[in-house]
């Protein structure tokens, strides 16, 4: 283990480092810790400049109360999910099936068509943009969710499909193998082989499209305009330009807009990083 | 590790190449794709007649879920059809990777792939996104206008600038993390937990952690304005017994100052690009092995040589998914500059990326063929990166075998 353990070292680095582990943390969420202070203050201590002190009013559920209240906070909140869901679904399913052909079988295709998604996955949003606008306008699907859930879904599977193809791979090829030679049909082997190995990279992946598309900005800017359609990452932009200069107000907001993927984060953390950290070392 | 049995089944399928169940076959797939795209280019008008939708107000919802089972249907059918040829038992095994990436494959095409093509041919005209009402497209061509016009715009040079900023100075964002994991990788009772915690940044969404900025950033009741406060205000009591603050300094208006306004946006996006970077390296450093850390330990290495010459040899895929997280997101970064400060003050923050959309759809202007030239402009630039990603992967992959 690299740095040397802290238990080999003299008691006062010990203490020392124990010591220094909260004050890092307090510095490092220091924005974070002063934005839900600021979002349980009454609106005189911003006036007043307490902005580190203690909150001389407790009033959270209130604030957090009128955040809610107004017309279209709840909608937003809906709206996420109703867009971040069938997107899981969607990019997950079809990842699984892409990264299937491209790990299993050894056709000349497979490398070529595997780079495709990869590099499609990363390029900038903006070279999108236009074509995808002017398709969902001719489709009829500009500014519907579901119009927005296709597009989410199709490019996500690029993402979706590096990481399914490279899990895949590194399953034992050995049972596929047997199960070819026992003239299993190759759906079935897919089906009631290949599927319940790869559910913890489902469960990875699911968590991570989950915060990607519950945090996607750029695209519900782009393709929903109606207030009734919009998400919440959107909607807090608008929420808050109803709470003008009411900074109480405006964090409480972008503090309930942060939640979910937050939840989501801490209850699959070990899913989560995994995700993340696919290729981070070797094998 | 081949596939043995393939050789043998592929040649017993060869001689049989021309047979009537391979004709099924093949129209099969021909049919498969053919649905796909009759979904796409399918009159919703037709479907909505069908329905009697066509005189009510929104029946674009409903349309698109009719739309989106009747493909389904013909996928399904279409599958049913190939796999029960003949032609398809004999060649499963050169058959059946097509079926599988077949959906995925049209669906990533229609939406992302030729969309790439179809951003460059838009940089060469003049349009403004409409059609008329017949669906004929209005704009026209132009040649390279646009691209000459984009040499002479001082806006362009300015993201090019802040482009070339965010991505030298995003990069701070690996070694920090590197040391930030490196403090961390302890085994102290209630690390995992402040593990998490240092993470925390990165789950929040980028227009969240623009508004925490923004407001942390506000000279008069934020983060900066307080603490600058602690060292050059002073709180008076004037003649008339008010409260007054006076300063010495007066606090910086960070995001209200053209010159470093994109500076301060940088260090926002940092702050959960770190929180990536440590993640990457916390597992890094879990794998990297202890004989070898033994090895070094034995020869004298310690501290910064150990670090060097042992460790970050091991850490290698860590730092190089750690660039390559980094570089997109720096490029991509239009989040925090929509939140923070819309490309101002006097478009000193605009990016590449913002810029973009903001000729393209922004408020009064609709220039989409000049907003394809600067998306043209943007992915040239990220596609070095993309070049030498597949590259590496290739690589490895070759390696693999």
């Amino acid at each position: 283990m690299f740095p040397r353990p802290i238990e080999k070292a003299s008691p006062a680095t010990q203490v020392a480092y124990k010591a220094a582990l909260p004050v890092a943390l307090f510095v490092w969420l220091l924005p974070l810790l002063a934005i839900f202070l600021t979002s349980i203050r009454p609106a005189f201590d911003i006036a007043t400049g307490n902005v580190f002190g203690i909150p001389s009013e407790f009033v959270m559920f209130e604030n957090y109360g009128q955040v809610l209240a107004q017309p279209n906070a709840l909608r937003y909140m809906v709206n996420t999910l109703i867009i971040t869901i069938p997107t899981v679904i969607l990019s997950v399913a079809l990842a699984c099936l892409t990264g299937y052909a491209l790990a299993i079988y050894r056709f000349r295709w497979a490398l070529p068509l595997f780079f495709v998604f990869v590099a499609g996955n990363f390029v900038p949003f903006q070279i999108l943009m236009l074509p995808v606008v002017d398709l969902s306008v001719r489709l009829e699907m500009m500014n519907t969710i579901p119009g927005l859930v296709i597009f989410h879904a199709a490019f996500q599977t690029g993402f979706c499909t590096l990481f399914m193809r490279n899990f895949i791979k590194a399953l034992p090829f050995e049972l596929i193998e047997a199960a070819r030679i026992e003239g299993v049909d190759e759906f079935k082997i897919f089906w009631h082989l290949v599927l319940p190995l790869v559910k913890p990279a489902i469960a990875a992946l699911s968590v991570l499209i989950f915060t990607f598309i519950w945090n996607d900005f750029f695209w519900a800017t782009v393709m929903l305009q109606d207030d009734a359609n919009l998400p919440i990452t959107v909607g807090v932009r608008t929420l808050n330009g109803e709470f003008v200069q009411q900074w109480q107000l405006i964090s409480a907001a972008s503090l309930l807009a942060a939640l979910p993927p937050v939840i989501m984060f801490f209850l699959m953390q070990k899913h989560f990083i995994a995700g993340l950290t696919l290729g981070a070392t070797k094998g | 590790m081949a596939i043995d049995g393939t050789a043998a089944l592929r040649g017993a399928g060869h001689d049989r190449f021309a047979t009537e169940t391979g004709k099924v076959a093949v129209s099969g797939l021909v049919l498969l794709i053919a649905a796909w795209f009759l979904f796409l280019v399918i009159d919703a008008g037709v479907v909505q007649s069908w329905l009697g939708y066509a005189q009510r107000g929104d029946a674009r919802v409903p349309t698109f879920y009719i739309r989106f089972a009747l493909l389904l249907l013909v996928i399904a059918a279409a599958f049913t059809l190939i796999t029960s040829t003949a032609y398809y038992k004999r060649n499963r095994i050169r058959l059946a990777p097509w079926m599988f990436v077949s959906i995925g494959l049209v669906f990533f095409a229609i939406y992302v792939i030729i969309p790439i093509f179809q951003s460059f041919s838009y940089s060469f005209t003049r349009w403004d996104g409409l059609r008329d009402v017949n669906g004929v497209w209005t704009g026209e061509w132009v040649g390279i206008q646009n691209y000459q016009r984009l040499l002479e715009d001082p806006n362009f040079y300015t993201s090019l600038w802040n482009n070339l900023l965010w991505l030298v100075l995003y990069m701070l964002a690996v070694p920090i993390g590197l040391g930030i994991a490196l403090f961390l990788n302890q085994t102290v009772t209630g690390i995992r937990i402040y593990k998490s915690l240092f993470f925390f940044p990165f789950v929040i969404s980028q227009v969240v952690v623009g508004l925490i900025f923004s407001w942390a950033y506000n000279p008069e009741f934020g983060l900066v304005g307080e603490i600058w406060s602690w060292f050059f205000c002073e709180q008076t009591t004037n003649i008339l017994g008010n409260p007054t603050t006076v300063c010495s300094v007066n606090p910086p208006n960070i995001l209200g100052n053209p010159d470093v306004a994109t500076y301060g946006i940088i260090a926002a996006g940092l702050w959960p690009q770190i929180a990536y970077c440590m993640i990457l390296y916390l597992t890094g450093l879990n794998n990297v092995s202890p004989d070898q850390i033994e090895a070094g330990r034995l020869d004298g290495a310690k501290g910064w040589k150990m670090l060097r010459h042992v460790i970050l040899p091991q850490l290698a895929p860590a730092t190089f998914l750690a660039v390559v997280v980094t570089v997109i997101g720096a490029l991509r970064s239009f989040d925090m500059i929509a939140t923070m400060t819309q490309g101002g003050p006097f478009g000193s923050t605009n990016v590449l990326a913002y810029y973009m959309y903001d000729q393209a759809v922004g408020e009064g202007v609709g220039r989409y063929g000049y907003g394809s030239a600067i998306a043209v402009v943007l992915f040239a630039i990220m596609l070095v990166y993309i070049s030498y990603f597949l590259w590496k992967m290739y690589r490895d992959e070759r390696e693999g075998h």
